[in-house]
């Protein structure tokens, strides 16, 4: 009985962290999960709801996603690989080595809730910031695949729902063609971009002619910073003025672009941040500047 | 800067400072009004200069008034004479000048994909598929 009692009390002391799931883990289980699916899209943003229907096929760690409207566009992707195609043309094509650093865990997963999707036994997490309900994400029980995914913005309000609405968990037979030609290679940068900026650290630094790019995580939105000597280029843009500066953004399903003119140039941030974390992040960055006339005279004519 | 008609006036007879000068240069490349009085300014001096020398019959001015011209105005002449190159110069290079180069976002966007595949969090949660992406290649 006494026996009985310590270990009621033990478990009864036991930190609420204790009995939490470890996120990287699922999502690992998930990545490495075989099947098919059928996946709806929908992100409520400040420029209206974008959404989008894609077919996805994962095998081994590569990714093969296909979206049916409006333009039929795939993508595959996978282990530092990334072709955009379109009617088995390649569009464009990076392939990249990393180092494989991790970022700090940010959020915590509560124990879990078994639930039914889709006709498969799935477990229903809660992934929080402290007391923030930051994502809700469904898991299939038997291959780690996540079925379901909606993210909050701090309000409580659904930023995006990614959700499968078919599910084949025959593995596919996906060939994913890597293209040699835009290996890019991490390497030591010289950048002023931060180390971390609003609780997303800097995982790795990469180095063009002309272009320094940096990928920054928080454990599981993320987005990269890219720094350039040219003007980047973004069409159907809105321009919006944050703390009194100009950028110009644009919201794809799941996805938002930050570009903007700086000085010495022009920088971007593509990631899938909720909007409440838009001005927080940017405030950390370079902010928009533009080239004297004498700069863009001298740039214009020596480069 | 406002109106820069005294200024303009200073900059042909080479009085400015050169931290006068970039900041009238800068104003002419923005401010059509100044540099078409500008223009219309070195027009005048330029006529006035090209002007015939007369000799005049001795006796015609009284000797007093037939001084040689001081070095100084020669001085101011010459200011001006560089200073109309430099504009032009300026000016041709402000026309020849290419557009920025620039660079698509659809590009980046290929390099973001790729370091996304190598998050843990990669997978049906995170996976882009772009829609904006211009085709015209």
């Amino acid at each position: 009985m006494r026996r009985l009692i310590l270990v009621t009390v033990a478990v009864l002391m036991m930190p609420a962290t204790a009995m939490a799931t470890d996120l990287e883990e699922l999502l690992a289980q998930g990545k490495e999960a075989n099947y098919s699916a059928e996946q709806i899209i929908t992100c409520s943003t400040p420029e209206g709801v974008k959404d989008s229907v894609v077919r996805i096929r994962q095998s081994d760690g590569d990714l093969h996603a296909a979206a049916s409207v409006p333009s039929d566009l795939e993508v595959t992707s996978g282990s530092g690989g990334w072709t955009l195609s379109q009617a088995g043309s390649v569009i464009t094509s990076t392939s990249l080595d990393a180092s494989g650093i991790e970022a700090e865990p940010r959020y915590e997963l509560d124990e879990g809730t078994p639930a039914a999707f889709l006709g498969r036994r799935v477990t229903l997490y809660e992934m929080r910031d402290g007391d923030l309900l930051r994502a809700r994400l469904i898991f299939d029980t038997q291959l780690g695949a996540v079925m379901k995914a909606v993210t909050y913005s701090a309000d409580g309000t659904v930023y995006c729902e990614r959700r499968f609405i078919t599910f084949d968990p025959t593995p596919p037979v996906l060939t994913f063609v890597r293209h040699a030609d835009d290996i890019i290679d991490e390497e030591p940068v010289d950048s002023d971009l931060p180390e971390e900026i609003a609780g997303f650290h800097r995982l790795d630094e990469y180095a063009e002619d002309g272009l320094i790019f940096a990928y920054y995580s928080d454990g599981f939105f993320s987005f990269a910073v890219f720094e350039t000597d040219v003007v980047v280029e973004l069409s159907d843009a809105a321009r919006i003025i944050i703390d009194d500066d100009e950028y110009r953004r644009a919201f794809d399903p799941g996805q938002v672009t930050f570009v903007w003119e700086t000085e010495s140039g022009g920088m971007a941030l593509i990631g899938d941040l909720p909007p409440d974390m838009h001005q927080e992040v940017l405030a950390g960055l370079p902010p928009p500047g533009r080239a004297s006339w004498w700069g863009r005279i001298w740039r214009g004519l020596f480069g | 800067m406002r109106h820069a008609g005294d200024t303009i006036s200073a900059y042909l007879d080479g009085e400015l400072r050169p931290e006068e000068v970039h900041r009238l240069l800068e104003h002419l490349a923005s401010c059509g009004r100044c540099s078409a009085e500008m223009t219309a300014l070195q027009g005048v001096r330029s006529s006035v200069r090209s002007l015939p020398m007369i000799e005049l019959p001795r006796g015609t001015l009284p000797e007093a008034e037939v001084t040689p011209i001081p070095l100084r105005r020669n001085r101011g002449f010459i200011a001006a004479v560089a200073a109309a190159v430099v504009a032009a110069v300026i000016g041709i290079a402000a026309l020849v000048t290419p557009p920025p180069e620039s660079i698509s976002v659809e590009d980046l966007n290929s390099r973001f994909g790729a370091r996304l595949s190598l998050d843990p969090a990669f997978g049906p949660a995170k996976v882009l598929v772009p829609e904006t992406v211009e085709l015209q290649r």
